[in-house]
């Protein structure tokens, strides 16, 4: 039974980062025409690592970033004459790959509550 | 969700944008063959909010194009000097559709980035409603 929550909050990360990352592209595709805008990306997806969480004292404490949350500039991107590096091309094709990230963890989330529903009785 | 409504306003802001420049370029062609009139030309910049870049792009001020306006000879035209030249706009029509085609290309990758972000919120939404 421990599975399907833990299943539940891995799907629900994974669309947080999906949706974080077409957040980054987004500002990407708004910003192509403007002067010395450099194009951002963010790592792909990891899962939380339960094996050793960074454990809080406090509440308002920062928890420990995750690598995947990080975002960065792409780099070796070529420019236009006014510094822009956004490939609109890219862009939308990256946005697609977000896209259906999403739509893979909703489904598994979908899924997984399901399950739950089913393991309960309920339909 | 918030994730959501965020870049759908960042997308929001860069249609307005280019429907903004898009403005103008329709100004200039319209003005092809007004005498005297310098293209307009606006720039975009990232928009700023408490010192904190927003994501979002906004329109700069418009500026006139200082370039050399076209002098065409014409001797009938009112404002001919004594050897018959006038002074025309200095708008390339060519520059303008090249602008005008650029512009709606930004807008159109907006509108389907715009379209995706939907998608994706209302994918959220449809768990809550089972």
């Amino acid at each position: 039974m421990t599975e399907i929550p833990s299943l539940l909050r891995l799907a629900s990360d994974a669309a947080k980062h999906a949706a974080a990352r077409q957040t980054v592209i987004a500002t990407n595709v708004a910003n192509a025409d403007t002067p010395g805008y450099r194009a951002r990306d963010m790592a792909p997806f990891q899962p939380a690592s339960t094996e050793m969480p960074l454990n809080r004292t406090h509440p308002g404490h920062l928890a420990g970033t995750s690598r995947s949350a990080r975002v960065f500039q792409e780099s070796g991107t070529p420019a236009d004459p006014n510094g822009n590096t956004v490939s609109l091309q890219d862009q939308v094709l990256l946005g697609v790959e977000a896209t259906r990230a999403h739509n893979r963890a909703v489904t598994i989330y979908k899924s997984s509550l399901d399950m739950l529903r089913a393991s309960i009785g309920r339909n | 969700m918030s994730g959501f409504s965020n870049a759908m306003s960042v997308l929001s802001s860069g249609m307005r944008s280019q429907s903004q420049r898009l403005g103008h370029i329709s100004e200039n062609v319209a003005n092809a063959d007004t005498p005297g009139y310098r293209r307009k030309t606006v720039e975009f910049r990232a928009e700023y909010d408490a010192g904190q870049r927003t994501g979002a792009v906004e329109t700069g001020p418009v500026r006139l194009d200082r370039s050399d306006l076209q002098r065409l000879h014409d001797p009938a035209h009112p404002m001919a000097d004594e050897e018959g030249y006038y002074f025309s706009s200095n708008v390339d029509l060519v520059t303008e559709l090249a602008d005008a085609r650029e512009a709606q290309r930004t807008y159109e990758a907006n509108l389907k980035m715009f379209e995706q972000v939907r998608r994706m919120s209302s994918a959220v939404m449809d768990i809550l409603k089972r």
